[in-house]
């Protein structure tokens, strides 16, 4: 039975265990196309792992279980750009009094809901490992990996991430566990997102009802709660591409301007490269707030430039290592080429691949974010395409909608075409179906003329907010799991990362530093910074994937393992991850040579530790 | 040593991007602020000051005529301007030329042109500049060079702007129009483009201004009281900018396409080098001259400095490029090494963007077409241009070493009326704006 098909199997047992998958190391070849369920990404068949060519097997990630007249909100007209032209190309105006204590309302309750509860929930995830992996190793080792870098991702994400620990009086170790630096870092860039969102929306809509409604959902989904608290390159990428709107709003229309909006763009795409999607929509916005303007080609011309620069560097990084095109020019997908990564093959590879369909049984739709948060992916694809509508039949007076409504299909099309490879895709979705929840709820409750609005508001209100504290929603308020009680929302509530600075601890306790260990990225860096380092501790996916820790390590026998680290479902992973057979020596070891000597099960979380006997 | 050299490397570009960057935002000053501080006025005051007009020219037999005729019949009183040819006493061919305009104005009534003629040396252009001075007596002296188009309404917008702001030095826009001519003239039409109508704002701004050769009008008893042009000075335009500067005199500097004084780039690579050589070479005798040291404070010092020794740095930019990627590709640099030492490049690329939408932005101001081969004319000749700049900067800098200050005077064909006229004859008019001036003014007298 798969456990994706069962809600109530995938939720915890225990209230304080949310069931979570393993995930799928990115980019992700898909082992096989009739995997029921998120198949890890492992080499596709044919595609032999060469010495001199390492690569690196994907890893899978299971899913989680559990996440006309003047209205009184709105500001002034006096303060509404000049008459006949919309609030949108007028730019962004200054906060009056009731603006500066909604952004402050905002502002706060994005601090609460994402940073109380911050170093607990949910667990440090693989790929929150890999990154922070990779901020270390640009910090300690001067390197943009530990293992060969392949061009998975552009890598400003982590060089951010790694400016950000740098300048920690202790590094990785400032607020505990290696990943809580990276979470501290993941909640500044929400409340500066939720800055720019505010911002946004209200010069969207010319009041302060789309921004305060936008902010909630960004703010207040369990479904963003739970992937904007994990370091995921998404939630940077979403900050730049927030503030690069930002910057074409600006009320000063400075020459200028369009070249920041371009690079921090430029930022995002080599942070997370499908922020591509979003450059059609903000460049109309950009030309359209131009358009009268002397100077628009000097603008646009800079945005083009900023944006390009950042992506040029990138391309300009591989060049000089020589590993732009690869070996002998071969695109051949399934005969990857020897001799040394490429960064465009990757491209190549990428762009071709596809898998992850998003409206079948068992996607991450159905398993993950629906359970999370139906209410803002069904309100948001609604409100998308109100705001499709519409704003195609006002775009000549006012882009605002048109433009809102383009920024969330882009992304909904990429994922929606198969793209959804892993769970936190949905990321940049959520900002944007807020922004456009925010901007339809403003006008459907800007046309109740204002007599009816001084009783229907409040009450809309009072039963909105009631709505929100029903266990249906899981905002505040979740179902107990089989006849419990209900409780306060998991995201509030759960410590479960815990039981993975526990396992940590007690390796630091019983095994000796210069063992070898299968492990998980998850507590990768947690080893390999803190005195005394585990320098031979890797993950199962560089072991099984990567030759140097492969073949000069543990020369792919079980006998060179002293101890396998299983985090949550990794055992899964591996098996998962095991298509080619390049997992089995180190299954051999787990299913037959070795024992346990910890385990932990809270719900159905489990953490365990065996020795190998050999 | 490797370190050594890759540190150089990297400090080298560093300090270059920075350089570079700071060009950029000067080159975009002026779009980056309120239209109103650069452009003329919309509305004219009553003309008050009177006008001396300087022509100095030397071999410009080819265009003093036509230039004259169109300074006569600018839109302003004639009682209101005096008019001096100026010329040395051997330049007979030009002295030929200009008599014969100015006998052929009187003939028509017009009797404020006449010729000065100089026999002493040196036969340069500042000194003749002083031999007028000498002869002018208006309120406000004006200098335009004999190839210059200038605007019937160019005295009207001086005059507004004298007495609107009580400023007694103010610098009028220059534009060289024929960006069509060879692979070179789109780049040195864009170089006057950006300087006149930004850069030049931003010296002003800061008080250090190094002012141009012609549409600059001085109160004529400043101009007396500073002691006239330097004599021994290549770029005595500069010279006296700076000092004036150094007096505390505000400049007003305005610039608009409707009023701007059309030049021609020079005809050829061998004039266009020596151009530039002279100007560099002014630029480094102003900067030994010291008369930045005189500028009241620091900040314009810096300035003033910055400006004048950019030929020299110049003379080693356009080689920087071509050697850090030769080092670059040599030394096999760490890959940090390079991405830094790339960064110039990305500053240059930013400026070529802007000079692509620059042309577009003069082509529309002055309603002009570019060709399709305009721009990737622009782009092939960028780093040749480069090169060709660096080479002037190097030429002046060796002739200024062994003492070689002589004019090397630029040739002028009217490159730029050709084109005035083509666009006239296209769009069905009359190929010079003052023609229509004469013609109205014509029709008026025949009313009256």
């Amino acid at each position: 039975m798969s456990p994706y098909s069962d809600k109530e199997r995938a939720r915890a047992l225990l209230k304080d265990e949310p069931q979570r998958a393993p995930r799928a190391r990115e980019p992700g070849r898909t082992l096989q196309s009739d995997e029921p369920q998120r198949a890890p990404r492992a080499r596709e068949p044919g595609r032999t792992l060469q010495r001199d060519a390492p690569q690196r097997a994907p890893r899978t990630r299971e899913p989680e279980r559990t996440p006309r007249a003047r209205e009184p909100a709105r500001e002034p007209a006096a303060t509404v750009a000049r008459a006949g032209v919309a609030p949108s190309l007028g730019g962004i105006r200054p906060l009056g009094r009731a603006g500066q204590a909604a952004l402050a309302f905002a502002l706060v309750t994005g601090l609460a809901t994402h940073g109380y509860h911050l170093f607990e929930y949910p667990l440090y995830s693989t790929d929150e490992g890999i990154y922070v992996e990779r901020a270390w190793s640009v910090i300690r080792e001067g390197r943009l990996s530990p293992q060969t870098y392949f061009y998975d991702h552009a890598p400003a994400g982590w060089l951010v991430l790694a400016l950000w620990e740098f300048v920690l009086p202790r590094h990785f170790e400032t607020f505990g566990n290696p990943v809580n630096s990276g979470r501290v870092l993941m909640l500044l860039l929400h409340l500066a997102s939720v800055y720019f969102l505010f911002q946004i929306a209200r010069t969207f809509s010319g009041s302060l009802r789309a921004p305060l409604i936008a902010t909630f959902f960004f703010n207040f989904s369990p479904l963003a709660i739970y992937y904007q608290r994990e370091v995921l390159l998404d939630n940077m990428m979403v900050f730049w591409v927030l503030l690069s709107i930002y910057l074409v709003l600006r009320r000063e229309r400075q020459l200028f301007a369009g070249l920041w909006s371009g690079v921090a763009f430029g930022m995002s795409v080599v942070t997370k490269e499908n922020a591509i999607f979003f450059a059609p929509s903000i460049y109309y916005l950009l030309s359209r707030r131009v358009r009268w303007d002397s100077r628009r080609h000097f603008g646009q011309m800079f945005w083009l430039f900023g944006a390009g620069t950042a992506v040029s560097i990138y391309f300009l990084f591989a060049t000089l290592k020589g590993e732009l095109l690869p070996a002998h020019l071969s695109f051949d997908l399934s005969r990857p080429p020897r001799g040394h990564v490429s960064l465009l093959y990757e491209m190549w590879y990428q762009i071709h691949r596809n898998q992850g369909a998003l409206f079948v049984r068992g996607s991450y739709l159905y398993t993950m974010w629906e359970p999370k948060d139906g209410l803002l992916l069904a309100a948001g694809t609604i409100a998308m395409a109100a705001s499709l509508y519409l704003g195609w039949q006002e775009r000549r007076q006012d882009p605002a909608l048109l433009v809102a409504g383009t920024l969330a299909l882009e992304i909904a099309f990429y994922l929606a075409r198969g793209s959804v490879i892993l769970d936190f895709y949905v990321l940049p979705l959520i900002p944007l179906y807020a922004l456009n929840i925010g901007l339809i709820a403003d006008r459907a409750l800007g046309r109740i003329p204002a007599p009816t609005a001084r009783v229907a508001l409040p009450a809309l209100s009072a039963l909105w907010g009631a709505l929100l504290l029903l266990p249906t929603t899981g905002y505040f308020v979740q179902h107990g799991f089989r006849g419990q009680p209900n409780h306060l929302a998991d995201v509030y509530n759960l410590p479960l990362t815990n039981v993975q600075n526990e396992q940590i601890a007690w390796i630091r306790q019983h095994i000796p530093p210069n063992d070898k260990i299968i492990t998980d990225e998850d507590i990768w860096v947690a080893l390999h910074d803190v005195r005394p380092y585990y320098p031979y501790a890797q993950s199962h996916w560089n072991a099984a994937s990567d030759p140097q820790i492969r073949d000069n390590l543990f020369h792919s026998s079980w006998q060179n393992i002293d101890y396998i680290v299983l985090s949550n479902q990794m055992k899964r992973a591996m098996t998962l991850n095991n298509g080619n057979g390049q997992e089995n020596w180190i299954l051999d070891a787990l299913n037959n040579h070795s024992t346990t000597v910890w385990q932990v099960t809270r719900g159905n979380v489990t953490l365990a530790i065996y020795q190998v006997q050999k | 040593m490797r370190d050594i050299i890759y540190a150089v490397i990297v400090a080298l570009s560093i300090v270059v991007t920075v350089q570079s960057a700071h060009t950029l935002y000067l080159t975009l000053y002026t779009w980056n602020r309120p239209p109103s501080e650069a452009s003329a006025p919309e509305q004219f005051q009553p003309p008050r000051l009177s006008f001396t007009v300087m022509l100095p020219a030397r071999h410009e037999e080819a265009v003093i005529a036509t230039t004259v005729g169109r300074v006569a019949q600018a839109n302003y009183p004639a009682g209101l301007m005096q008019i001096l040819v100026i010329c040395s006493a051997d330049d007979e061919g030009t002295i030929a030329k200009a008599e014969e305009k100015i006998t052929e104005l009187r003939r028509q009534g017009v009797r404020n042109v006449s010729l000065v003629v100089f026999h002493d040396k040196p036969i340069n252009k500042p000194h003749g500049l002083n031999a007028g001075l000498a002869k002018a007596v208006m309120d406000v002296v004006t200098i335009f060079d004999a190839e210059d188009d200038i605007h019937p309404e160019i005295f009207n917008v001086a005059n507004t702007v004298m007495v609107n702001e009580q400023v007694r030095v103010v610098q009028g826009g220059v534009q060289l129009m024929n960006f069509d001519s060879s692979w070179y003239s789109a780049l040195n039409v864009l170089e006057y483009f950006f300087w006149f109508k930004s850069r030049l704002h931003y010296h002003a701004r800061r008080g250090a201004t190094p002012l141009g050769g012609n549409t600059v009008f001085f109160a004529r008893d400043l101009i007396t009281r500073l002691g006239g042009w330097d004599e021994t000075n290549l770029t005595e335009d500069a010279d006296i900018g700076l000092r004036l500067s150094a007096a505390g005199e505000p400049i007003r500097i305005v610039y608009d396409d409707r009023y701007v004084t059309k030049e021609e780039t020079p005809p050829t690579i061998r004039q266009f080098i020596k151009q530039r050589t002279r100007w560099s070479q002014g630029f480094m005798q102003t900067l030994k001259k010291g008369t930045w040291r005189e500028l009241p404070t620091g900040r314009q010092r810096r300035l003033a400095v910055y400006t004048l020794a950019f030929p020299q740095a110049q003379a080693l930019l356009g080689l920087y490029v071509p050697f850090s990627l030769l080092t670059i590709l040599s030394l096999k640099a760490p890959v940090l090494v390079a991405l830094v030492s790339f960064l110039p490049v990305l500053t240059l690329l930013g400026h070529f963007l802007i000079s692509v939408v620059g042309l577009y932005e003069f082509a529309d101001a002055h309603d002009l077409k570019v060709s399709p081969i305009a721009i990737p004319r622009l782009a092939f000749g960028w780093i040749p241009y480069q090169l060709l700049v660096s080479y002037a900067s190097m030429r002046a800098v060796l002739r200024h070493m062994r003492g070689i200050s002589n004019w090397e005077k630029t040739q002028h064909v009217g490159a730029h009326r050709e084109l005035a006229d083509a666009r006239g004859l296209e769009l069905g008019e009359e190929p010079s704006r003052v023609a229509l001036f004469r013609q109205g003014a014509g029709e008026s007298a025949a009313e009256g």
